[in-house]
């Protein structure tokens, strides 16, 4: 005897395939539904069941970064899948991973586009669509067409002890500062060493020639005896700097107000070159099966309770306009510089890696690396 | 070695009984039922996989689909050629793997010898002792490593405490050094084992022959117990050895920024850089040098008289 949820699940699919032979029948007539559109069911959302498989990065699998989707629609199951890093979810949707909604950050977007991964999305379903700004929108966009919608963002600059760096930091030239030696940390990462070179040398981050990147292999390779280890994961880097192992870090501000918020002496910097800045966006998977549904969840993370719990939670910034006009905590105002009308001018958007950027970057990292 | 599994020679077979005929089919049921599924599962989770791998690093780059037909191409082998920093960094890891293994078969031949004739009736407790590092996990036991050697860790804690150093020492953690002494103590649980298995195989008669014949305990040990538990010896080498060649995880977690190991490249082209045409050649190649080692070992040592 089946339990009574899989014999409504039953009685749903009954329908459904009813309703489906109903539509078939229907489709001879010439006013034939398209098939994108929603279905014209009067299913109530607290009703609504289906599979959602999400591929996202570790932590954001938590219910609190898709209460408003779990609220309004208790009933779809939404299950998730992480991946390691934007190269990782890149490489398993590259693979055929079945994930209908996967979460990859400014730099990555133009290769999901590009391999024809990612479905373009239906914007005028989105019904928090119009609280998200325009320059966020935009970053959503490849090939003036929106196939992703943002989400979070922050900004990259540089994270120091206030106490072993009492004269404070100004510049990006910190991380490669000899003054420091032994304790600064690196993200591990070749765009992103090519990201602060760029700011330092005023490189065009978007068309580095091979004499630049040349430059830019010898002055990390000088910088790897001043560096105590490189950082993968942000809890590594946040232990690191507690310990006081670290004083001066290539780091987000998810970081910064962490460590703020546990009492550990730090400042965020902001350097002279300018703060760097990401977005992370959604993208629906090409081919998907559910194309409604996760359109469903992806307007629902647009909404504020979700929001307003990656302000809080993970110190990030919301694309919803209105989650960030909302904020009072005074340690957030700090991480996001909101009082400081000029802080969006400061700041640097990571722009879209092309294929050959990509190789060559990151091959420049790993010989680095393996070099004597 | 004649094995009761495997089928019998074949001139048997000619103008056999029905009865002989009847256990010639049941040694061959026996083959397969017990072979094919661990054959089945090889097959499917490691020699498809190794051949897949194989075919990726004949490709030219990760662009369209990934399973259909490309032209091979030797590029990343020639990008490879190229860059002597991957060579070198090939090189440390194999010496770094031979150092490892060697320590860690000579700090676990004492404990199984101890096991083997001297712990007497307790050698049940201690080999669980022995096995209690395998009840946490891998990575939990390098952390904790991490808090013994960190610079507010409890070595430098205690250093400093004593007033023996004044400035933290840094240099107890995130180098080389670090991870080889981690490995070295990760590994010597695992390397006693088959040392254990050859001693206890052993027969005690033969000690007492070497006695009778005036042997002293020294030269007892050198000539006798030595030699017959070489195929122990070498299992516990090789076991170690080919896995530290391709360690990456250890590296991570303990060597900073210039503890870097060969495992550690091809990790970062997989999961860093979405580039697996170069991660799979530079596999490849590590997977060709371990087995020349191994080969070129296994005949100076000449396994094959070892075993028999």
């Amino acid at each position: 005897m089946p339990p009574p949820r899989a014999r409504f699940s039953l009685a749903a699919s009954v329908l459904i395939v009813a309703l489906l032979l109903a539509a078939c029948t229907g489709a001879a007539a010439p006013t034939a539904i398209p098939p994108t559109s929603p279905p014209p069911t009067d299913v109530s959302p607290a009703d609504l069941t289906g599979r959602l498989t999400v591929l996202d990065w570790a932590g954001y699998d938590a219910e609190d970064f898709w209460v408003d989707f779990k609220s309004t629609y208790p009933k779809v199951n939404v299950s998730f899948e992480t991946g390691a890093s934007d190269a990782d979810i890149y490489a398993r949707m590259k693979a055929g991973d079945q994930a209908d909604i996967f979460h990859p950050y400014t730099g990555w977007l133009q290769f999901y586009v590009d391999e024809g991964l990612v479905k373009e999305i239906d914007t005028s379903q989105l019904k928090n669509w119009d609280k998200v700004p325009d320059h966020f929108k935009a970053i959503g966009q490849i090939n003036g067409k929106q196939y992703f919608i943002p989400w979070d963002w922050g900004f990259t600059s540089i994270l120091y002890r206030t106490d072993k760096v009492p004269e404070g930091i100004d510049s990006w030239a910190a991380l490669l500062d000899p003054k420091f030696a032994g304790h600064i940390s690196m993200w591990d990462d070749g765009p992103g060493a090519v990201t602060v070179s760029s700011y330092l040398h005023g490189y065009d981050e978007a068309a580095i020639t091979s004499e630049q990147l040349a430059a830019i292999k010898t002055e990390w390779t000088a910088q790897r005896d001043l560096n105590l280890f490189y950082w993968a994961g942000e809890p590594e880097l946040v232990e690191g700097m507690k310990s006081g192992d670290i004083w001066v870090a290539y780091a987000w501000q998810g970081a910064y107000a962490l460590l703020l918020g546990e009492g550990v002496p730090v400042a965020y910097a902001n350097p002279k070159e300018g703060r760097n800045s990401w977005v992370g966006v959604y993208g629906i998977r090409k081919g998907t099966e559910n194309y409604d549904l996760a359109l469903k969840f992806l307007d629902a993370k647009l909404a504020e309770a979700t929001g307003n719990n990656v302000v809080n939670l993970f110190y990030y910034g919301h694309s919803n306009q209105d989650v960030m006009s909302g904020i009072s905590d005074e340690t957030l105002k700090q991480a996001f510089s909101i009082d400081d009308p000029n802080i969006l001018q400061k700041t640097n958007f990571t722009p879209n890696l092309t294929v050959e950027q990509r190789d060559a970057w990151t091959a420049m990292w790993a010989e680095i690396k393996a070099g004597p | 070695m004649d094995s009761p599994l495997l089928p019998a020679p074949r001139q048997r077979c000619r103008g056999a009984g029905e009865q002989e005929r009847t256990v010639l089919f049941d040694r061959r049921a026996t083959f397969w039922i017990l072979y094919l599924p661990p054959l089945l599962w090889l097959g499917l989770f490691f020699i498809a996989p190794l051949v897949l791998m194989a075919a990726f690093s004949f490709r030219a780059d990760m662009r369209g689909a990934l399973l259909q037909w490309w032209t091979p191409t030797l590029q990343q082998y020639a990008a490879m050629l190229e860059t002597p920093g991957y060579w070198r960094l090939l090189g440390i890891s194999a010496v770094l793997a031979l150092i490892i293994a060697t320590s860690a078969v000579a700090l676990a031949y004492p404990v199984a010898y101890f096991l083997a004739f001297r712990a007497g009736r307790r050698a049940g407790f201690y080999l669980v002792l022995l096995l209690v590092p395998f009840w946490t996990s891998y990575l939990l036991r390098v952390m904790a490593w991490k808090i013994m050697l960190g610079s507010e860790g409890v070595l430098n804690s205690f250093l400093l405490y004593t007033g023996l150093i004044r400035e933290p020492l840094g240099a107890l953690l995130y180098n080389r050094t670090a991870v080889v002494i981690t490995l070295i103590y990760v590994w010597i649980p695992f390397a006693a084992l088959p040392i254990l298995a050859a001693l206890q195989r052993i027969d005690l008669a033969l000690f007492e022959a070497a006695f009778d014949l005036g042997a002293t305990p020294l030269r007892r040990f050198l000539r006798v117990t030595l030699p017959l538990s070489l195929p122990g010896v070498l299992a516990a080498f090789f076991m170690v050895f080919i896995p530290t060649v391709g360690e990456y995880v250890t590296p991570l977690l303990v060597g900073g920024s210039r503890g870097s190991l060969y495992g550690n490249i091809i990790q970062d082209f997989f999961t860093k850089a979405a580039n697996w045409p170069f991660g799979s050649a530079l596999s490849m190649v590590m997977l060709a040098a371990t087995l020349l080692l191994v080969a070129l070992a296994a005949r100076l040592v000449d396994v094959r008289r070892l075993i028999e």
